[in-house]
């Protein structure tokens, strides 16, 4: 019994890096299949929102929900694009910049907002992300937050998509790498521990503001990483990229691939983002898509996408279950 | 003399509307443990009901506004029952319950009205002339209007039975429930009544402004400022709270530019936020 458990659990350990190995050599030789342009750029969006949205995933694993994390992709993007623009900087200067700008918002807020707990941190955070793009509006001569920032210099001078492709590809395994040893490592566990009660967690010596602040910093990192990018690739940014919904955008990208899991944010940014552009035909209507794709993942997998495996075995069991009873009888 | 008048008009029409929706935002959260981002679109898709029925179908426009309010309460009924009731207490899936509605609310209106900006008429044409003073005698009604619907909304919770029931439900769930109140039929109440109030700042405000597909956005924002910064579960923390931010969205334009002025509104609010986390009047709550 116990040797059947423990072969079970050296099969898991080989499975789940041969998942990963798998998906990314079938995306390295996805342009060799694919030459349509427009599939290849939705492919690079898809990139872009997975490194946003598992990095939102990571905040939330110490029990903070902030409401503001694509204020913070604003932040990065426009810190980005700005010098790029008009002081003629280089893309891989700035984009770093960007990044740590908001890294640097993010401590400066964490602070003060690690008083606050649960719904009130939701709130303000909230808050914060809406004041963030006021401060674009004000700073209009800059930013064109009204009508929107183009002529952004390319990261690349190519003008096919594959090299872009390949360079997105390699920036989301290095950062996903790097998200995942964090939420794997010791610092993990302690903000898993806090999510689940911070008194017992600062009752064995667990500076909690610090490590709340100290997450923070990581997904504000990888966020303004995202943005800087987003902005040198697209070329054109606009506040609608950065409002509230688009928060609540990111979010429902990880619940309905499922928060409770590391894969959850990666599986939900490639089903919403790409399920609803085999529909394109459809103009207008397109929004239904996602909205009936988030309805039933909402109605059926209380788990998310990630959970339906399991629903499935279950639903299986379960049926399995009620043959033997009826043969039985 | 003449701005100072139509200043104040101004906080009191943004004031009362502001509340109006505010207050049914509050139910759902306080009774339900729902934030319904969707209220703005609720808000956003009553005005143009009220649109349909009066400029394309060329209704009375006061029957327009009773029945795009009846229509609402009906939808808010509906949501009660599917869309709230199978997620009670889990936060998570009733926020992607609610951009779902969003979604589907926003994209009905464009692919049936348009996504151009329309406008409803005045609800009563004319300006009120006395001396050097004139108002509009429509933002006047609209003031009225929001005054007595908040009156007797006040009235209601305070002093009748089911208004009773709801601030038992927002104390104490299990309790109000061990007392032998009906929680579902309490929130079935709750969210028709915010439903409809929405729907007729929604029509009012129509009539006032523009509307929009994408207008919900500002008013669930002003709703959830108003619901934060009053404190969950106080009404009165709603109505002074609505009376700060009216105020401040009617005078500060007047000094400096739009963005600066909400950039400071939202400063504000952080700043409060940060030393009083239950707001003005809240109660502590984990």
């Amino acid at each position: 019994m116990v040797e059947k458990r423990l072969s079970k659990r050296n099969r898991k350990k080989l499975i789940q890096p041969g998942i990963y190995a798998g998906v990314i050599i079938v995306l390295s030789l996805f342009p060799l299949w694919i030459k349509s342009p427009y599939w290849t750029h939705i492919f690079i969006l898809t990139f872009i929102y997975i490194i946003a949205t598992v990095s939102l995933r990571t905040i939330t694993i110490s029990g903070q929900f902030p409401l503001a994390h694509a204020a913070f992709m604003g932040i990065g993007g426009y810190v980005a694009a700005i010098p790029s623009k008009w002081f003629g900087w280089s893309p891989w200067l700035t984009i770093p910049l960007g990044a740590i700008t908001a890294m640097g918002i993010g401590i400066l807020i964490g602070y003060p907002f690690a008083r606050l707990r649960a719904m009130y941190y939701a709130m303000v955070s909230l808050f914060f992300g809406i004041g963030v793009l006021q401060v674009f509006f004000v700073f209009q001569r800059w930013t064109n937050a009204y009508h929107g920032l183009t002529g952004i210099p390319p990261l690349l001078s190519v003008t096919s998509k594959v090299p872009y492709y390949y360079f997105f590809l390699g920036l989301t395994v290095v950062c996903l790498s790097i998200l995942y040893r964090f939420e794997f490592c010791r610092i993990g566990m302690t903000l898993k521990a806090i999510e689940q009660s911070h008194l017992v967690a600062s009752s064995v010596g667990i500076n909690e503001p610090r490590y709340r602040v100290l997450v923070l910093a990581v997904g504000c990192f990888f966020v303004g990483l995202s943005g800087g990018a987003y902005a040198h690739y697209v070329r054109a940014l606009s506040y609608t990229s950065f409002d509230l919904l688009a928060t609540l955008w990111l979010f429902m990208y990880v619940l309905i691939g499922g928060i409770g899991s590391f894969a959850g944010p990666i599986v939900g940014t490639a089903l919403l983002v790409i399920v609803p552009e085999f529909l394109r035909g459809m103009k207008e209507f397109v929004p239904y898509i996602s909205a009936a794709i988030l309805l039933i993942v909402v109605f059926v997998m209380p788990e998310g996408l990630v959970g339906l495996p399991q629903l499935v075995e279950s639903w299986m069991k379960k049926h399995r279950e009620k043959r033997a009873v009826h043969h039985a009888s | 003399m003449q701005l100072t008048l139509i200043t104040i008009i101004n906080v009191l029409v943004l004031s009362s509307m502001y509340i109006l929706v505010a207050l049914g935002f509050a139910f759902l959260f306080s009774i339900m443990g729902i934030l319904n981002f969707a209220h703005g679109a609720i808000y956003m898709v009553s005005g143009y009901i009220c649109y349909q029925l009066a400029v394309e179908w060329a209704l009375n426009q006061w029957l327009s506004l009773f029945l795009s309010v009846i229509l609402v309460g009906a939808f808010g009924l509906f949501l009660e029952k599917y869309c709230f009731r199978p997620f009670f207490g889990n936060l998570n899936r009733t926020i992607v319950v609610c951009i779902a509605i969003i979604i589907i609310l926003e994209t009905t209106v464009n692919v049936t009205v348009g996504t151009l900006v329309r406008s409803l008429p005045a609800f009563v044409p004319g300006i009120l002339r006395t001396g050097f003073i004139s108002v509009s005698a429509e933002k006047l009604v609209t003031v009225m209007i929001g005054g007595s619907l908040l009156a007797a909304m006040v009235w209601f919770i305070r002093r009748t039975k089911l208004g009773q029931q709801m601030q038992a439900i927002s104390q104490d769930v299990e309790g109000a429930a061990l007392q032998g109140i009906s929680v579902h039929r309490i929130s079935a109440l709750a969210c028709v009544l915010a439903c409809g109030l929405a729907a007729v700042a929604g029509c009012l405000m129509g009539a006032i402004f523009n509307l929009s597909p994408f207008m919900g956005g500002h008013m669930l924002l002003k709703a959830l400022e108003l619901v934060i910064l009053g404190g969950i579960g106080s009404v009165g923390g709603i109505f002074f709270a609505g009376f700060v931010i009216g105020t401040l969205d009617a005078t500060l334009p007047l000094f400096i530019g739009g963005a600066a002025c909400e950039a400071i509104g939202i400063g504000v609010i952080i700043m409060v936020l940060l030393f009083r986390p239950q707001g003005f009047f809240g109660r502590e709550a984990g």
